[in-house]
């Protein structure tokens, strides 16, 4: 049941050496496709077919991603591969990097043949320095191996493949802030449209995708679009890698089958410490909308059922939070970060960001006021959906959800000035 | 009838007894005439008398030259020049009030953002030389440093209406 | 590409609106007259869509757009005032303003904010941020722009003026999220000559003027028109008048001068006006010493020593006027010479090679629209700093450029540009034989003179390149600029460039040298050209040998003759030998104490009407919005009383407009016309095999008013002199290690500060003209030899 896609090497000795990936069939789909010299058209139906969908949180059905690019206009076309994995609570791309480096890489000469780029690039995250060593190495490799270069396997087709390692800003996540990045400018989103399939990377047309939508990429067509659509549910084809962090006896990251309910991943992750109550789950990564936690056990690990209850799949980075943990706590942590890592182009974010910090750090010191929880829910209204980039509804989303299922323990903090859980509230007081 | 009326009031003098008891009354009453220099009125701590311009405690002088006190003068009674001063501050280099134009609406007052120009409780003033009725910056300032207790008690008798 | 677009109606707010289909929704809304607040997004600059001040509700759309970055399609629904609208940018108001210092009453933007306009619509009454508010330190832009960086909301309007439109990214944003600051990065002074307009772009008062900060609040300013009297644009500016006095100086718009910018030149010279050592009085020179006198005396002086000195001999007369005269007083001078009987007059005060064109010489204009320069394909520019000598025309060229044009200079160094260039920097002495290179690559034909030169030519790759673009060209355009005006080869280059022009179908236009050049030669304050260009063959003596043979009288107006003449060293020897020199002046400085005998105090720009002819022909006319300072009266009423005192006829004018009809009518049948090079007899002046020295005027000395302008006078660009020259040649003349320089020209000798600059070619050595440090030299191209000082 697990391990079937991305992580399909992960039982061998070091998996990310390319004698281990082509023991399993590695590097097959792509001589075949430039062999059969298949119609892009093709692979574009096969990965249509699979139900693939963006992995790196806004779950943008690839396939159909693929299709906004006009292979045949003139000029220089560019794959690029977001590895930028900043979301807290998310570090599945990291193992992708580290354990299976070679599927992304024969994922992205697919994916740059599909859309006739010549070359591409992997944007990893500033702090994934083994990672990106680990990557530099595969691609030495591949070079080697005749998988990337000029005139791949003798079919004519180049590709060239770059690794390019970010500076640590979260906000080069965003597929525009990260082409801005790799040209070199300061990474700040750009205003959409155009959108990156017509003005994307130096202003050519571009496709980006997620590390692990790209890495699943040579099983879909290895083993048919069908198969992976058959492997998850309705709207949500596939396995999925699953972030597991927070209080939870075994955190770690597991590629499943998507539709598993909650509680079976929750006990692959070996389950509550000892002595704790579940408390709330953010199921996609920080800025997703947090869950209560008796609500998140009846749910499945499927776009749909996560977006009925009011969040997001996201990234697939599920955060546990316990009775230990103070929800201020946890917001004020987060509202940190967005605070810190908003790019300060647009107004609401640049400025809104840091007064939902100060309001929520004031409440967490016992400072707030009775008015502070209608301010903060009213300043987290004002920020999504004015802003050119997501940053802004990130950041006010947790903020809303917080207060939507947890504003009893926040007027608490503001009345009595301290925790309602005991402890210090970081859910390790034991 | 009326001719008779009068004719007794006149012999009588009526009249007369009639305002002599008024002033007869009021002989033994308490006086409410102010013997004014000897005495005084009483002043409200909303006067507005003399103008005067604060400094804060450490005796920076408040006004910022923001000119809300020219543009408001319904008297075009002030006259302000400024220039950075040596600390790179925003300073008045002039702060005239004729007092000839002013007509003590207190607007001045009311406009400036940081109460440095205030009209105080002094009403007795005079000049002898027509230029004398302006009052420069530096005069403003001496009026503020001689009453700045008074001044500053008033404002803040006041401050509970502003 | 407008063209084609289609034509779309849109609904806003229940109005139909006719659009063209791509068209940004702010424009339609802003051409329809329906207010929609902003803060970053500005007509000339890239949208950049981070205020998010103009949200509005489009239908069907869930989220609020921005205006600003909407295009507009048909059936498009917006409403700008809706509840949602509303929300959205009061939202955003409070969201600026939480961070916004409320030191609005010390604020010099105060009255004058974008930002209190609209906070006055949008915002609330009462903050409900409790927080402490950001404070950012300020860094120091130098002399012309102040900042105060915590008042700065973001807009990134000064970066992309820098990068967009001034062509240098000076100004940058560091840092993210709230602790995004606008800074330079590395703390310098900004360089650009445009910098002045992020003052102008900046929404609130993060940006501004430093020589005005504090000085007067924009209700207390009455706004005129004027024109700015420094280059050949003529820019359309207000002038701020407070109690009399200009406070400062801000562009008016007009699409065809100066768009909405101006240099800094013309922002930042009005200081000028106020000089300490303005001329408030008329002054008589006594056996030797200065004595304040009243107008009448002064007048009688003057007309009388003029009188006396000429004796019966007219020819011993000469005017010497400054280009930045108005219309008005160069034709007045011109009928005051001609009137006397004197043919001697003229403007051309740093050209130095007056040799004949022929009879009908091309008209020295820019021959074409300002606005035309945008659009040419190829353009070969001679002897020109094009962004330091006119700012906004190579704006405009830069503009060309950015579209693909081709744009090639030659000069006698390198000039930093804010675009892609073919460069040729060659020594003064080589430019003739680089232009005849590229000539004789054309494929020009020539007889004469010329001939000797493109057949000695050797062309190379870069000549040929040049050419041949300048043959593809459609628009194509060949420029000369003031270092070309100045060069003692002039007729020359102007000979080569003229058949270059002819051979590979572009124009030829000139670069004018000051802001009036143009007007000048149509008033007939030329030798040899009377009013309306026309010729006459009336003997007549043009400036340079006005100021070699030495007269015995002359009127010399508007001019510091140590530094605004050709040859300094030599004006000034001559003015002190006449016998009677009466200068209309607005500064009284050492030189004309020393060389007048009358100093009558003139108006300057802002207290005289007057008309400026700006390089592509168009009259514009300001008039005087101050009273001129002391007992200084404006340069058409001195010469006019002057008239009338000379007894001369037809000098009865009651105004100054009353000159210009006279002058218009004069100028009635005037055309510019291309005209027709016949070079006569015309060897290289300039053949030298040493050094040759390279004399360009700096920005911020071109003329009187600007060398007197504070704030300009303490940028990176203003200079009193120094000699440049590159490392190896430095080497050759023993100099590596040398600080200060020795520079003798001629007789002439003066010690300057040496800056090694690899944009100086070999043979050539740089000296600024027009400035203290080099007024004991000679003309600004010759032989020099240096030494260590």
């Amino acid at each position: 049941m697990a391990n079937e896609v991305c992580f399909r090497t992960l039982d061998l000795d070091r998996p990310w050496l390319l004698e281990q990936y082509q023991s399993r069939g590695g590097y097959e789909v792509l001589s075949r496709i430039l062999k059969e010299q298949t119609p892009p058209s093709e692979i574009i139906e096969e990965v249509k077919k699979s139900g693939l969908r963006g992995r790196g949180g806004a779950g943008f059905p690839t396939g159909v991603k693929w299709g906004f690019i006009n292979r045949d206009a003139p000029g220089e076309k560019y794959i690029v591969c977001n590895s930028d994995e900043g979301e807290p609570g998310t570090f599945k791309d990291r193992d992708i990097l580290r354990y299976n480096p070679h599927q992304l890489i024969e994922g992205m000469a697919i994916a740059a043949y599909v859309i006739g780029a010549r070359r591409g690039y992997n944007y990893i995250r500033g702090e994934f320095w083994e990672p990106y060593e680990r990557f530099e190495a595969a691609l030495e490799e591949a070079r080697e191996a005749g998988f990337l270069g000029d005139d791949i396997l003798g079919s004519g087709f180049d590709f060239e493949l770059h690794a390019h390692l970010g500076a640590g800003a979260y906000i080069c996540g965003e597929e525009t802030a990260l082409l801005e990045s790799i040209e070199g400018k300061k990474g700040q989103p750009r205003f959409k449209p155009p959108f990156p399939a017509q003005f994307g990377l130096y202003g050519r047309p571009t496709i980006i995708n997620n590390t692990e939508s790209l890495a699943s990429i040579p099983e879909i067509l290895r083993q048919g679009g069908d198969w992976f659509r058959e492997l998850g549910v309705e709207n949500s084809g596939g396995t999925k890698l699953f972030a597991v962090s927070g209080n939870v006896n075994n955190p770690g990251v597991f590629e499943v089958r998507m539709g598993m309910p909650f509680a079976e991943l929750l006990e692959l992750a070996g389950g509550m410490k000892e002595g704790r109550q579940l408390k709330a789950v953010i199921p996609g990564g920080s800025s997703a909308p947090v869950i209560p936690g008796a609500q998140m056990m009846d749910l499945t690990m499927d776009y749909d059922a996560i977006q009925k209850a009011g969040s997001m799949l996201g990234s697939g980075a599920v955060i546990v939070l316990d009775d230990s943990n103070c929800m201020v706590k946890v917001l004020e942590r987060m509202s940190y970060f967005y605070h810190e890592e908003s790019c300060g182009q647009c107004t609401p974010c640049r400025e809104g960001t840091g007064w939902l910090y100060r309001v929520v750090h004031r409440i967490e010191t016992g400072q707030g006021r009775p008015e502070d929880l209608d301010l903060l829910d009213d300043v987290a209204t004002k920020i999504p959906g004015r802003t050119i980039c997501a940053l802004g509804d990130a950041a006010a989303m947790p903020v809303s959800g917080m207060l939507r299922h947890f504003r009893d323990e926040f007027a608490y903090h503001v009345e009595h000035g301290r925790c309602m859980v005991g402890g210090n509230g970081n859910g390790n007081s034991n | 009838m009326n001719a008779l009326r009068n004719y007794i009031k006149s012999l009588f003098l009526l009249e007369l007894f009639k305002g002599m008891s008024v002033t007869g009354r009021y002989l033994f009453r308490r006086k409410f005439t102010v013997q004014y220099p000897e005495e005084k009125a009483p002043v409200s701590p909303r006067f507005r008398g003399l103008h005067a311009q604060r400094r804060y405690p450490n005796g920076e002088e408040r006004c910022i030259a923001c000119k809300l006190c020219e543009a408001t003068c319904p008297a075009l009674a002030i006259t302000i020049e400024a220039a950075p001063r040596e600390d790179g501050q925003r300073r008045t280099t002039r702060y005239d009030i004729d007092l000839f134009k002013c007509i003590y609406c207190g607007f001045c007052e009311e406009s400036c953002p940081v109460d440095a120009i205030v009209e105080t409780r002094i009403y007795e003033y005079h000049f002898e030389n027509r230029e004398d009725a302006v009052m420069t910056k530096d005069k403003l300032l001496a009026v503020g440093d001689k009453y700045e207790a008074q001044i500053a008690a008033d404002r803040a008798a006041q401050a509970p209406y502003r | 590409m407008s063209e084609d677009r289609a034509t779309v109606t849109i609904e806003v707010d229940g109005r139909e609106i006719q659009a063209k289909a791509g068209d940004m929704l702010i424009n339609v809304t802003d051409a329809a007259g329906i207010p929609i607040p902003r803060f970053c997004y500005h007509k000339k600059l890239s949208v950049a869509a981070n205020c998010r001040m103009c949200l509005v509700e489009v239908e069907n759309v869930p989220k609020p757009l921005p205006a600003c970055a909407t295009p507009v399609n048909d059936g498009m629904k917006v409403y700008t005032r809706s509840p949602k609208a509303i929300a959205a940018q009061k939202g955003t108001m409070e969201f600026l303003l939480i961070n916004h210092p409320l030191d609005c009453p010390i604020c010099d933007q105060g009255g004058e904010c974008e930002l209190q306009d609209v906070a006055m619509g949008y915002g609330g009454d009462v903050s409900r941020f409790v927080e402490a508010k950001r404070v950012v330190p300020n860094p120091d832009l130098g002399p012309l722009v102040s900042t105060d960086m915590t008042r700065c909301i973001h807009c990134t309007r000064c970066v992309r003026f820098g990068a967009e439109i001034a062509g240098i990214r000076e100004l940058g944003a560091t840092g993210r999220g709230e602790h995004m600051r606008i800074g330079t990065y590395v703390e310098h002074a900004l360089n650009s000559e445009l910098s002045g307009n992020i003052i102008d772009v900046c929404p609130v008062g993060a940006l501004t003027s430093k020589p005005f900060r504090f000085r007067a609040r924009a209700w207390e300013l009455t706004q005129f028109d004027g024109i700015a009297p420094h280059d050949a644009v003529g820019a359309n500016i207000h002038l701020h008048v407070q109690n009399g006095k200009v406070m400062r100086v801000v562009p008016k718009e007009n699409e065809a001068i100066n768009e909405t910018w101006i240099s800094d030149r013309d922002r930042f010279s009005y200081e000028g006006l106020y000089s300490s050592d303005r001329l408030m009085q008329p002054m008589l020179k006594d056996n030797g010493a200065w004595r304040e006198v009243e107008w009448e005396e002064a007048l009688e002086a003057a007309v009388n020593g003029l009188r006396a000195a000429m004796g019966s001999d007219s020819a011993q007369f000469g005017t010497l006027i400054a280009p930045t005269s108005t219309v008005e007083e160069l034709y007045l001078a011109q009928k005051l010479t001609r009137g006397l009987g004197s043919g001697n007059i003229d403007h051309r005060l740093r050209q130095t090679d007056f040799r004949s064109l022929g009879d009908h010489p091309p008209f020295p204009w820019l021959n074409g629209a300002i606005a035309d320069l945008e659009d040419v394909d190829a353009a070969l520019v001679i002897g020109s700093h094009t962004r330091k000598e006119q700012p906004l025309l190579a704006h405009r060229l830069r503009k060309a450029a950015l579209k693909g044009a081709y744009v090639a200079l030659l000069n006698p160094f390198e000039v930093p540009l804010s675009h892609d260039a073919e460069q040729i920097a060659v020594s003064p002495a080589s430019m003739v034989a680089e232009l005849a290179a590229i000539a004789k690559a054309a494929g020009v034909k020539a007889t004469g003179d010329l001939k000797k030169r493109i057949d000695g030519a050797k062309p190379d790759d870069r000549h040929k390149a040049i050419a041949q673009r300048l043959r593809d060209a459609g628009h194509g355009r060949i420029l000369l600029g003031n270092l070309a005006a100045a060069h003692p080869d002039y007729v020359l280059l102007q000979a080569l460039a003229s058949e270059l022009a002819q051979t590979v179908g572009a124009g030829l236009g000139y670069l004018p040298v000051a802001a009036n050049s143009v007007g000048a030669a149509i008033a007939g304050a030329e030798a040899g050209r009377l009013p309306g260009w026309k010729r006459t063959d009336a003997a007549a003596l043009d400036a340079g040998a006005m100021l070699e043979k030495g007269l015995r009288t002359y009127l010399i107006a508007g001019i510091d003759p140590e530094l605004d003449c050709a040859n300094p060293a030599g004006a000034v020897a001559t003015l002190a030998g006449a016998e009677c020199v009466v200068a209309l002046t607005a500064y009284r400085t050492p030189t004309l104490e020393q060389v007048a005998d009358v100093m009558l105090p003139m108006a300057l720009f802002a207290e005289t009407s007057g008309t400026y002819v700006n390089g592509e022909g168009t009259w514009q006319g300001a008039r005087g919005v101050v009273a001129p300072v002391g007992k200084a009266r404006p340069a058409w009423k001195i010469l006019r009383v002057l008239g009338n005192l000379l007894g001369l006829e037809g000098f009865d004018y009651e105004s100054a407009d009353a000159v210009r009809s006279e002058l218009e009518a004069e100028c009635e049948g005037f055309e510019p016309a291309a005209g027709e090079i016949e070079l006569g007899d015309a060897a290289l002046m300039l053949q030298n095999d040493g050094l040759v020295r390279a004399g360009d005027v700096p920005i911020y000395a071109a003329d009187t008013l600007v060398r007197r302008a504070g704030a300009l006078q303490h940028t990176p660009d203003a200079t009193t002199g120094f000699v440049s020259l590159n490392p190896t040649e430095a080497a050759r003349a023993g100099l590596a290690d040398a600080r200060e320089v020795r520079v003798t020209q001629g007789e002439n000798s003066v010690t300057l500060p040496l800056e090694i600059d690899p944009a100086v070619p070999d043979g050539c050595v740089r000296i600024p003209a027009g400035v203290p440090g080099s007024a004991g030299l000679g003309v600004p191209f010759g032989a020099v030899g240096l030494e260590k000082g």
